[in-house]
Formats: C-alpha cells, structure tokens, sequence
C-alpha cells in the first residue's frame, strides 16, 4: 500500500507542512499573475485613460499636499516637493496593499468554496496589484526629480533594498489583515481611518527630522517611519540612509511578515466554513 | 493539482474516508463583525446555530471506479466532495487521498467576466491547477469543444449564459488528473451539448482514473457510474451497484420511475 499524497484530519490551528505548501504555492505563481492581472484590468488600468489616471491620481494628490504644506507654513521648496512625492508614492504601495488585502479573502468566495489552493495566494496577489500600480508612479518621481535639478548620485543605489523591506512589509499587512477581515468584517470600514492616520504620523508632509521631541515616542510605534525616511535620505537627498534606520526597518518588515503569515498558515484550512 | 505520480492501477484505493463527520456552526447574525463580538460579550453567549451536514460516514473509492453520489437536497453531497477535495477540513475522521485530485464543484470559478475568452481559458485553467503550457497545447481543443467561434474573443461579460457554462465546462473537462470530482456540472448547454459533455465524462472513465459524480439525474448515472452511494441527512444509506442503489432510492423517494427524476441530464 502506497503512501497518501493528501491526509485531511479535523481542524487544529497550526501550521501546515511548510515544504509542501510552497511548493503548490510556487506552482501556481503563474496562477498568481494572471489573477492580479485581470483584478487591474477589471479596474480598467488597461484602457489608455485608465493609465493615464494611474499616474494622474498621484500627481494630484502630490499637488493637493504640497498646497496643505505651503498653507500650514512648512518649507516649500524644491527639496520638500522631491520629499513628498517620493514618500508619499511609497506610502501608496503600502496604503494599496491594505486596501487591496483587506477583502481578498472574502471577496474570493467562490474561488475558496470550489477549489483547493494556498489561499495565502489572494493576499499575495493584492499587493502584487499594489506594486503594478507603484512602478509607474517611480518613473513619475524620476521625472520630477530631474525637472527639480537635484543631482543624482550611486548613493541612490540604497532605494533597491527599501524597496524590498517595503514589499515585505506591505505583503505581511496584506495577509495580516485579510485573514483579520475573516472574522471581523467591520475592519475594512475601520481601514480609511487607519491608513489616514499611519499618513500623518509617517515623515510625509514634513521631514522626519522636522518632528517635534515629544512626538518621538510614536515613531517607534510606526512601522513606515525608518522606512520612508531611508528612502527619502536615498532617492531625494542621495545619501546613504542611517544604518538602525535600515535596521529597524528590516526587523519592523520581518516581524509582521512572520507573524501575519504564521497567523494566516495556521487559520486558512479553516476560512471556507467561515465565508 | 497537477500531479507527478505514476500510474495508478485498477483497483489500488483513490480515496478512503474513515469516521467522517462534519459540523457546520453558523452565526445567527449576517455577518461576524467586532460590533457583534462585543455584544455577545456582554450577553455573555454566542448566537449560533450547529448543523450536522456529515455523521459517521465511511466510503472507499478505488481506481477505475464511477462513483455516483445521490441523495435529496441537504443530504451532505456537496460537503463531503469539499472534504475530499481538501476545501473544508473534517470535524471527525480522517480522509485518505492516494493522487491528484481536481473539483468541477462549480462552474466557471477563477473566471473574470470582463477579460475575454481566451483570457479566461488561462485563467480558469490555472485556477484548476493546469500549467499555461498545457493549456496553451489543449487551446483549440477547448475552444473547438465549446463551440464558440469568433465569441471567443469577445469579452466574457458579453455571453449568453448557455456560452459562459459551456467555455466553463469545455476548460474544467480538459484537466486530467487522477481522481476527478464533478458535482452537478453536467446540466450545462442545450440538449446537443449536455450529449457531448456527458460523452466527454464517459471518455474520461478509464482503469487509472476514479470518478466521482455528484447528480440528480438518475439516467445518467444508471448509464455512466459503476457504483453509487446514496447518502441521507449526512448518513451513508446504502452503496452497491447503480440499479440496485438507484432503484431503491426512488422507492424511498415515492417517485418509482416517474418522468420527472429521469429526465434530466
């Protein structure tokens, strides 16, 4: 008698072999891109005007704020616009991944009622969406930034390992928050509030320098703030970004990534029931 | 799931299920919410519901077996096919799958409505586990099969829902693993497709394959199956060969041999 490929037993929260859930996972990664890429095509970003608002909604929003920054007194210069659209692109990776995550789970009923898969793959996919909507907008900054006449150096370079911890960091909210919106539905009503507030407490519309002492206490707290500021120091001012930035960073990215998927790995055996 | 595994002989277990039993709890409120949390908090209890949908069942599929699954609405059909397929874990017991399996428990599922055909062939196609090269070598075979033309091309939203099922089933009838579990996918089309689709299950009968066929139509499955199970309210009533099973199942049913159950495809 031969081995079983598959044993189902009831339900125990735990983790599942983890060798083998990557392997279905890797499996399907081509699964992976053609879902993301028919979600972005269902929100109509293949159409000419569609595209055009991918990268107009951020050129906006980069105006609106610096107008907010202008009006409020902060220093508005060429610096402080460099600052602001690369910030707060990058904070829109994250931001989508939230939005895009929160209800991947949910919204993919009846893909998790009728077939056997990683579910993990759904939140995945959000931010797989969110880093699509994302890479236009870096081309945007670049232009900018040379309208702007800021010099570019190799210090730059620094950018490709945030962005990294950022993916990370967005792909453990994503799965965070999808496996949370399971059993709390009301968390993706709750979520506006939240990513506005993570919007103000990040070095966004000021430099993290800029903050006042006895705010510091809430930059430990935010997850974005080493992050967004090491990719300020890199792509606006060219500089290599502080070393327990970077830290902080990593270890803020890894944490939620193992944790949320931990969570997510040992709960999703049991999401169809829950749906 | 795509598989690697060899060959499976006639005969060898596809599928064991041992002591199954399954227990839905459902909440009384629409929808779990922190708000509903923290008012049962203070009622100090949760409004819910326990429903058995599967008690004690036990069932050996073998290689080169049809099985049929009948029984009346709410006997437990379609949860035991999601519990072998791996969908929803059991409350008791254990289940034993010895190869790949793959689901038709519903039709069209992965699709997007707003990108064309073709597009969803892929896309459905790799929801069902298939690799883009198999589906790019099994292309016109899908398209030919569903009989769609130059519609194809055209977004899906734009298709008559007899054309949606059918590029549905025409994709879902492409992928071959070793055990296959169709739950009432067959009533798809007009009468000259249902025909085909149902030549399409019997072609995929074979000694290295075991089938599972979930149905209401008693005729087919006196034709297709060579066992069949009936369950009721989640208990395994009887399993034997199709006419004696089938038969017995219409007596209980009070209908005899009446139009109406036969029909139907």
């Amino acid at each position: 008698m031969s081995t079983p490929s598959q044993v189902y037993e009831p339900f125990k929260a735990g983790l599942p072999p983890l060798v083998r859930y990557w392997k279905s996972l890797w499996s399907r990664r081509r699964f992976i891109s053609e879902y993301s890429r028919s979600e972005l095509r269902e929100q109509h970003f293949d159409s000419a005007f569609g595209q055009l608002w991918l990268v107009l909604n951020p050129l906006l929003l980069s105006a609106v704020y610096f107008l907010l920054i202008i009006i409020i007194g902060g220093a508005s210069d060429a610096l402080r616009y460099a600052h602001l659209t690369a910030t707060l692109f990058l904070f829109y990776l994250v931001a989508n991944s939230l939005t895009g995550g929160v209800k991947s789970i949910t919204a993919g009923q009846r893909l998790i009622l009728n077939t056997a898969f990683p579910r993990i793959m759904l939140p995945i996919s959000a931010v797989v969406i969110a880093v699509f909507k994302f890479l236009p907008t870096l081309v945007i900054f670049f232009i900018i930034r040379s309208v702007l006449g800021l010099a570019y150096s190799w210090q730059m370079l620094w950018a490709l390992p945030i962005l990294l911890i950022t993916i990370v960091l967005a792909l453990g909210l994503a799965i965070t928050i999808s496996c949370i919106n399971v059993y709390f539905r009301d968390i993706a009503s709750f979520l506006p509030y939240l990513t506005r507030t993570l919007l103000y407490l990040s070095p966004i519309l000021y430099e993290a320098s800029a903050l006042k002492p006895a705010l510091r206490s809430l930059q430990a707290l935010n997850p974005l703030f080493p992050i967004l500021d090491s990719w300020s120091q890199a792509l606006v001012y060219g500089q290599a970004p502080q070393g327990s930035n970077l830290l902080a960073a990593l270890a803020w990215a890894m944490g939620i990534f193992l944790i949320g998927t931990y969570f997510f790995l040992s709960r999703e055996r049991e999401f169809a029931v829950r749906l | 799931m795509p598989s690697a595994s060899s060959p499976h002989k006639t005969k060898e277990i596809a599928v064991s299920v041992r002591a199954l039993g399954l227990t839905y709890t459902t909440a009384i409120d629409r929808r779990p919410t922190l708000r509903a949390r923290a008012k049962s908090l203070g009622r100090g209890s949760k409004q819910t519901r326990v429903i058995r949908a599967l008690d004690n069942v036990d069932l050996d599929v073998e290689y080169g077996q049809v099985l049929g699954v009948i029984g009346a609405n709410g006997a437990g059909k379609s949860s035991m096919m999601r519990v072998i397929a791996g969908i929803i874990p059991p409350s008791q017991g254990r289940i034993e799958v010895f190869g790949s399996v793959s689901t038709l428990l519903a039709l069209g599922v992965g699709f997007n409505p707003s990108m064309s055909g073709r597009d969803n062939v892929f896309l459905g196609g790799l929801a069902a586990g298939m690799s883009r090269d198999e589906i790019a070598d099994h292309f016109q075979e899908i398209t030919d099969f569903s009989e769609l033309g130059e519609a194809i091309d055209a977004p899906m939203r734009t298709y008559s829902s007899g054309m949606f099922s059918r590029l549905a089933f025409s994709v879902a009838a492409t992928v071959r693993p070793d055990i296959l579990i169709v739950d009432e996918a067959l009533s798809t089309g007009d009468a000259k497709f249902k025909e085909k689709s149902l030549n399409r299950i019997k072609e995929l009968r074979s000694d290295d394959r075991a089938l599972i066929l979930v149905s209401h139509a008693m005729a087919t499955l006196r034709d297709v199956c060579n066992d069949v199970a009936w369950l009721h309210k989640g208990k395994l009533v009887q399993r034997g060969a199709p006419g004696v099973t089938i038969d017995a199942y219409q007596e209980f049913l009070q209908l005899g041999k009446s139009a109406a159950i036969d029909e139907d495809v």
